[in-house]
């Protein structure tokens, strides 16, 4: 698809010779085609788009720049801003609808930002963030994007970035006997406002920092002798969002790049027509396997087209055909070609749902590209 | 002495009735049942998660309404003061339960339309029910449906904003609107337990209320320090809390002095549905018609003017036209008569009348009769001309009527009325018959006496036997001359008499018909511009009638909103918690 999409380019290119603007458009595509794949963050203001990307970079860019080119575990460019991008991190304070029109099924990650703040900033807050996002992934939200993901950026990037003062001021307060920490622990106000024998100015900047979920957290396994930091990092959720980005962006990246160049084509196309273009862009889209495999993989896990009457074993395999767990997609297929005889079985048989048999050619068709590479 | 407020109350619903808006009156009427009852309804409303339900279990010191950290609450709770606690479930079957489940039930029923739970508490006690209200934020859904038909009964509001993020546009907007329906309305700003900066965020929201022209405190308050003092029966933490300063505020807001809140409440519900009434009213006015232009009936008037005018100055110049006429006439008929008898003294003086007199007097008559016709001839042809040129005037008028712009007026075209040239071409035979039969017993009158056989001729021969031949010839021709001119003389006053009858009777019949013709010209334009008058008239009294009708119902439901808003004062209190 990618080659395909490459020459759909060349050929704009070929056609709107003359027009700078058009020019310098397809140019930017063509960059952006060979360049690493483009992920920005999207949220309202103040819902955690720098301290999400800092906390997955583990590292206050933000600071300093809007984006990141990052190697890990593909070339990913984490973009802190508005701007054209193959893939988007978007951003909801809560799971609740009207959802955000810029929810993607192919190319977005829905992220219940500042999760600690959702459970009240209970110990637990995380915990339960998690199931919340593991819920609605299977709900309304889920078929709008291809996966939802409970993240405390403060946390992580607190975690990430912790000074040894701050280390040595969590041991100290953890050291206090637990009747004169608890009532300290109830609120920001008696946190930073108790009487304490560490100095009030350190608590305020690590309750900033931390955020009173972080401090309770990480006081919470200093007496317990556990790595505040390990603790922080592994409740904050950046792990997930770090695989989420990885599974869902960076290793489809050579199919989520030529499909924001092939809809960048079309809308200039659309908005400047050239003869024959039209076709051209048409016969790319169609020709474009990738595109349909990923549109069914996020309504099998949305729920909207369902294998499950096929057992258990068909719903793996298709997945694995499919792409969800990554490159190596024969790993549940003895082999490609009796795969292939089966899916397209399937999608010959009349008894079967159209959706269900839809689905089947899609992934027969994959079969017969993995057969004969 | 009913309270003014109810006076407001029932005066807005009988507008309802008199603006045919029934619905509202329903409304109200439901309204003022609820106002009339032993308690004020205190909604807690917003978006999802800011913390509602924790708040209301926070003000009871009860954990009754169900809280989560996803959307929770799916249908409003209702809390009342109950000496034991009773719970209910509205709009299903429910299995009942423990009072503190029965939100859950209800949330969890996907026909339930609320939950009405009893507690004995003091604070509901005093005079107010609480409720929980399910999120709004979703712009069509049945759980903003829901809220905003709570909000719709609420005689305070509190809009329950987390300190995580200053109030949004969103809840600006929703506030706005609340506080149109509802009197007292105020902010709260929970989750402060755990937000570094909520000063910093209440500061925030206190500029962006003021910003957006709405009056309303913000309160700060920590449910969950509210639940933890109550279960520690920590004055201190509840102090931190800052629900002292929010039952504090609801007291000022409803509880001191429960007739001026429902007085509030009642005005606010006014205003809010004479605005409503005023919408419709204030279309008509913006719909009414232009004032009436006059242009038309000026217009139809000077036309009735001028047709009189006309018709005046018409029957003039008939006048004048006939007295030209009968001078010619008169000077025509002499003209002609000296010259027969110059032509008789002429012939007389050759010719000896004893032999060509019955020769003469054939001659005579025809010539006398020729003048005549010619004369009548000639007098017919000036009527003739003298009545075209009335008829050409005359035919002018409808022309003229049209050229006045009738047309716009509708007025239908006026008939084209017969000419007077017609009328009077119709009567010329009458009139030549009239003078010819004159001329008849003119001539018949006039004896032609012969100068001989009347005796003197022989008197005259008798004594002529003396007189030389040539004397005697010229006395028979001087007698003959003479006898002549008698007779000429005779036909011209027996004649002119004739023709000035003549003109007369034509004269006065066709000033007759001209009156006629003037009488319907003037008669026509007189109902034409009586026709426009009527429409200007019905016109202009419709539009006054209008006018009158926008007028009464504008000051009408002006002076209801005047009482309605003078009966509201935004609600002020004490700042609680602060920076
Ligand atoms: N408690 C908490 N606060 C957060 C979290 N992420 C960001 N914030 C706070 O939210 C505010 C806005 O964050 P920022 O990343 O600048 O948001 P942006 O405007 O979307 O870039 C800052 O005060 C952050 O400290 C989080 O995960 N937990
Ligand atoms: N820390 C803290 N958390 C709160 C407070 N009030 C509510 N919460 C939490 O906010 C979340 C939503 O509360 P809930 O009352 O269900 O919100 P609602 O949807 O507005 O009714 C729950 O997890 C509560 O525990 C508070 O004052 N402080
Ligand atoms: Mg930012
Ligand atoms: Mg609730």
């Amino acid at each position: 698809m990618l080659a395909a999409v490459w020459s759909l380019v060349d050929t704009a290119l070929a056609a709107y010779r003359g027009d700078p603007r058009a020019t310098a458009f397809l140019e930017a595509c063509r960059a952006a085609l060979s360049g690493p794949l483009r992920v920005a963050a999207v949220g309202a203001a103040g819902s955690g788009r720098s301290t999400l990307l800092d906390a997955i970079v583990g590292e206050p860019f933000t600071a300093r720049a809007s984006r990141l080119v990052v190697d890990w575990p593909g070339a990913v460019e984490l973009i802190d801003g508005d701007g054209d991008h193959d893939a988007a991190l978007v951003l909801l304070p809560r799971p609740a609808a009207p959802f955000p029109d810029a929810l993607d099924p192919v190319a977005s990650i829905a992220v219940l930002s500042r999760a600690d703040e959702l459970g009240g900033g209970r110990v637990d807050a995380m915990v339960s963030a998690r199931q919340l996002a593991r819920r609605h992934a299977r709900g309304e939200l889920g078929a709008l994007c291809q996966d939802v993901v409970a993240v405390s950026g403060l946390t992580a990037l607190a975690s990430a970035t912790m000074t040894a003062e701050e280390d040595a001021t969590l041991r100290a307060l953890a050291g206090l006997p637990r009747a004169e920490l608890e009532p300290a622990l109830l609120s920001v106000d008696r946190f930073t406002g108790s009487a304490l024998p560490v100095p009030a100015a350190e608590r305020v900047a690590l309750v900033e920092r931390l955020g009173l979920f972080g401090v309770r957290l990480a006081l919470s396994a200093a007496r317990r002798s556990a790595d505040p930091r390990a603790e922080l990092s592994r409740a904050s959720g950046v792990g997930e969002i770090r695989t989420a980005v990885a599974e869902c962006f960076a290793d489809r990246a050579d199919t989520l790049r030529a499909r924001s160049a092939l809809t960048a084509v079309d809308s200039l196309v659309r908005a400047d027509p050239r003869p024959g273009m039209a076709a051209e862009v048409e016969r790319v889209t169609a020709g474009a396997h990738e595109l349909r495999e990923l549109r069914l993989l996020a309504s099998l896990r949305s729920g909207r087209v369902s294998l499950d009457d096929l057992g258990d074993d068909a719903v793996t395999e298709a997945r694995y055909l499919l792409g969800a767990a990554g490159p190596n997609r024969l790993a549940c297929t003895d082999d490609p070609y009796t795969a292939l005889l089966r899916w397209r079985a399937r999608a010959l048989d009349t008894t079967l749902p159209d959706a269900q048999r839809r689905a089947a050619g899609i992934i027969a068709r994959t079969c017969a590209a993995l057969a004969t590479r | 002495m009913t309270a003014p407020w109810l006076e407001l109350l029932d005066d807005t619903i009988r507008a309802c009735a008199e603006f045919d808006r029934p619905d509202l009156a329903q409304r109200l009427r439901a309204r003022r049942a609820s106002l009339l009852g032993p308690a004020r309804r205190v909604v807690v409303f917003g978006c999802p998660g800011q913390g509602k339900s924790q708040l209301v279990n926070a003000l009871l010191g009860a954990a009754v309404c169900a809280v989560g950290d996803d959307v929770t609450t799916a249908v409003p709770a209702v809390l009342r003061h109950a000496e034991t606690p009773t719970a209910a479930v509205l709009g299903a079957a429910d299995a009942g339960g423990p009072v503190e489940t029965a939100t859950a039930r209800a949330n969890k029923h996907p026909e339930a339309v609320g939950a009405e739970i009893g507690l004995p508490r003091a604070l509901l006690g005093s005079g107010m029910e609480l409720v929980d209200a399910p999120p709004v934020g979703e712009p069509t859904g049945r759980r903003t449906e829901l809220a905003m038909a709570a909000l719709a009964e609420a005689d305070c509001a509190l809009l329950v904003s987390d300190a995580t993020a200053a109030l949004t546009p969103l809840e600006l907007d929703l506030l706005g609107q609340v506080a149109r329906l509802c009197p007292a309305v105020a902010v709260v700003l929970t989750k402060i337990d755990m937000v570094p900066r909520w000063r910093h965020v209440a500061e925030v929201d206190r500029n962006r209320l003021a910003d957006a022209g709405l009056v309303a405190p913000v309160v700060p308050v920590s449910s969950v320090l509210r639940l933890a003092a109550a279960k520690a029966n920590d004055r201190g933490l509840n102090a931190e809390s800052g629900f002292t300063a929010l039952v504090e505020c609801l007291r000022a807001a409803v509880l001191a002095d429960p007739a001026a809140a429902a007085g509030r409440a009642a005005a606010a519900t006014c205003a809010v549905v004479i605005e409503e009434l005023m919408g419709p009213v204030k279309a008509r006015a913006a719909a009414l018609p232009p004032a009436v232009s006059q242009d038309g009936l000026v217009k139809a008037t000077k036309r009735v003017e001028q047709v009189q005018r006309d018709a005046a100055r018409m029957q003039t110049q008939l006048a004048d036209d006939v007295a030209d006429l009968n001078s010619d006439v008169e000077y025509d008929l002499r003209d002609r008569t000296r010259r027969v008898l110059r032509e008789v003294d002429d012939y007389f003086e050759e010719a000896d009348p004893l032999k060509v007199w019955p020769e003469f007097s054939d001659w005579m008559r025809e010539t006398l009769t020729t003048v005549a016709e010619a004369n009548a001839d000639w007098l017919l042809r000036r009527f003739e001309w003298i009545a075209g040129r009335l008829a050409a005037e005359v035919d002018d008028l409808p022309a003229l009527l049209d050229s006045a712009g009738v047309d716009d007026l509708r007025t239908p075209r006026v008939e084209p009325f017969t000419p007077v040239q017609k009328m009077f071409v119709g009567l010329r035979g009458s009139y030549s018959g009239l003078l010819m039969s004159g001329l008849a017993t003119t001539l018949a009158g006039l004896p032609l006496i012969n100068p001989i056989s009347i005796g003197a001729g022989v008197a005259f021969g008798a004594r002529s036997v003396f007189e030389e031949r040539g004397a005697r010839l010229k006395r028979r021709q001087a007698v003959a001359k003479t006898a002549a001119q008698r007779h000429v003389d005779d036909f011209f006053l027996a004649y002119g008499k004739q023709t000035r009858d003549a003109v007369r009777l034509i004269h006065r019949a066709l000033r007759d018909r001209l009156d006629e013709v003037a009488r319907q010209v003037r008669a026509d334009a007189a109902e034409s511009a009586g026709r426009v008058k009527r429409a200007v008239e019905a016109a202009n009294a419709r539009r006054t009638e209008l006018i009158t009708g926008v007028r009464r119902d504008l000051t009408k439901l002006g002076t209801l909103r005047g009482r309605a808003e003078a009966a509201r004062r935004p609600l002020t209190v004490p700042r609680g918690l602060t920076a």
